[in-house]
């Protein structure tokens, strides 16, 4: 096809797309919408993803100690935590720091410490992993530690994650059925969209199929008309999703009433999906609505 | 040009042409009448491929219309021009534009579209109303322009369904005093056509239809 027949087919995009605004805006609307809601799930799932990453990449341990434990004993512990790979005590908390710690955590409720006989918190070593990775084996790591003498328990953050990771793979369910759904929804505003500039382009189709117009020549507008649609409603979503990121990262996100939570974006390969989504169900919509308006 | 051989079409029950025999020579200019009913737009539309047959042969040209795939069908298409009684002009295009949009079609350069339109705006008289647009224009006026959009294609035959239907008598000598000297350059042209005004003192062939059957000649 030469050049001069595409830039009479972009000619004539323009022009339909102008002179169904309405229709145009009103779908677009709610392209935009659609792949909005689309965006902020996806950005939902990709910072899940990347704190639980965070976390898994700085585990942390308790290590409690019986109150008897001599020095030889907290001796060999330290030495055992310090051999363990990418394992750094962060720091000891005696007896006394324990309770310092949970009177000023209990607050005005502190006075409930005062009838203690004797401090019933053990002392502890609070033990981070940097950089962990699926070779170390936290389960064994955690049963070495407790089978050293002078050690009473050890915990770690483990019940956390894999509630977590529950967590996340329900949002991944979520994720691929709601996505799936907005794709048939954009797929449906694509097709009656191009529908109703095709209904209002029907006497001109006619003329153009009796003066001698291929069945091609008169679809290719409407398919890149869908796919215009598919690219400003992608361009936009994502505008408007980068627009509300910045909004809230100006803020700090806490994460229930503890830590300040990061905000990140979606990565350029999330972003140019939702773009390319947005193009493939434009055309793919736009083919469906042609494909039974050619028949004169 | 055309050659027809046992045609026949049926809408539901009601047999519109039935077993039609006919040949028109290249060049000649025929005239098809007959009451409502009789068959005139349906024998047109089969020609052109716009119906299909329920039985019989049609050849344009040589090229067998059954035979033929869709898309050569459409590049058929641009060697034929159609004129119909409501003109089926695009009112938010202008004159010039509804007229060159037969040659956008085909692909042409837009410095050759330019040039063929405005010649064939000239032959039809509308030269100085190019800008317009159709509802703006009087009936013969508009007729005028879906006939410059019929043969600025240069088309080996023409269509023409009613083609003063809508016009008074003034404007339908002017339209066919068109069609004559188009005629005289060696288009075939085929119009259907009730009007006895029409026919009188004609020197052109005139097919009489009657119930979708040929019922005579002149």
């Amino acid at each position: 096809m030469t050049l001069r027949l595409w830039s009479y087919f972009f000619r004539q995009t323009l022009s339909n797309m102008i002179n169904n605004r309405t229709v145009h805006a009103i779908g677009l609307g709610t392209m935009v919408a659609s792949l909005l809601i689309l965006g902020t799930f996806l950005v939902l799932f990709v910072n899940l993803n990347a704190w639980i990453e965070g976390w898994e990449h700085s585990l942390s341990m308790s290590v409690y100690l019986e109150d008897g434990i001599t020095d030889p004993q907290s001796d060999r512990v330290i030495s055992f935590i310090n051999g363990l790979p990418a394992a750094e005590i962060e720091r000891f908390i005696s007896k006394d720091d324990a309770l310092r710690d949970l009177r000023s955590a209990l607050g005005s409720q502190a006075g409930l410490l005062e009838g203690l006989s004797e401090n019933p918190l053990p002392a502890s070593f609070e033990v981070v992993f940097d950089a962990i990775d699926g070779e170390i084996d936290i389960q064994e790591i955690k049963k070495e530690i407790e089978d050293l003498e002078g050690v009473e328990e050890v915990q770690y953050t483990e019940d956390w994650l894999e509630r977590f990771e529950g967590l996340m793979s329900m949002v991944r369910l979520v994720g691929f059925v709601v996505g799936g759904l907005f794709c048939i929804g954009i797929l449906f505003i694509v097709t009656n969209t191009i529908k109703l500039t095709i209904y209002s382009r029907r006497d001109e189709i006619e003329i153009l199929k009796l003066v001698g117009a291929t069945d091609w020549f008169v679809k290719i507008p409407f398919l890149l008309e869908g796919m215009v649609q598919g690219i400003l409603s992608g361009i936009l979503a994502l505008l408007a999703l980068f627009s509300g990121f910045i909004l809230l990262s100006t803020k700090n996100m806490y994460f229930l009433s503890l830590a300040v939570l990061d905000i990140i974006f979606l990565p350029p390969k999330y972003a140019i999906s939702i773009l390319l989504t947005s193009v493939v169900l434009g055309f793919v919509g736009s083919l469906i609505a042609v494909g039974r308006f050619f028949d004169v | 040009m055309i050659q027809l051989y046992r045609l026949s079409k049926k809408f539901g029950s009601k047999i519109a042409l039935d077993d039609m025999n006919l040949r028109i020579r290249k060049g000649e200019f025929v005239f098809v009448t007959g009451p409502s009913g009789a068959g005139k737009t349906t024998l047109l539309r089969l020609i052109f491929g716009a119906e299909k047959p329920a039985s019989g042969h049609i050849l344009i040209n040589g090229i067998n219309l059954n035979r033929i795939s869709r898309s050569k069908l459409d590049l058929l298409r641009r060697k034929i021009g159609f004129v119909f009684q409501d003109f089926k002009l695009l009112p938010k295009k202008s004159v010039f534009e509804n007229v060159a949009l037969a040659l956008e079609v085909t692909g042409e350069s837009p410095t050759l579209i330019r040039k063929k339109t405005h010649q064939t705006l000239r032959l039809v008289g509308l030269a100085e109303k190019e800008k317009v647009h159709p509802l703006q224009l009087s009936g013969g006026e508009q007729q005028r322009v879906a006939i410059a959009r019929a043969i600025v294609k240069e088309p080996l035959l023409i269509l023409a369904d009613e083609p003063t239907g809508n016009l008074d008598p003034d404007l339908t000598k002017d339209i066919m005093v068109l069609f004559r000297s188009i005629h005289i350059k060696g288009t075939t042209i085929v119009v259907a056509t009730h009007s006895r005004e029409l026919l009188e003192d004609t020197a052109q062939r005139v097919i009489f239809l009657n119930q979708g059957r040929i019922a005579g000649e002149k």
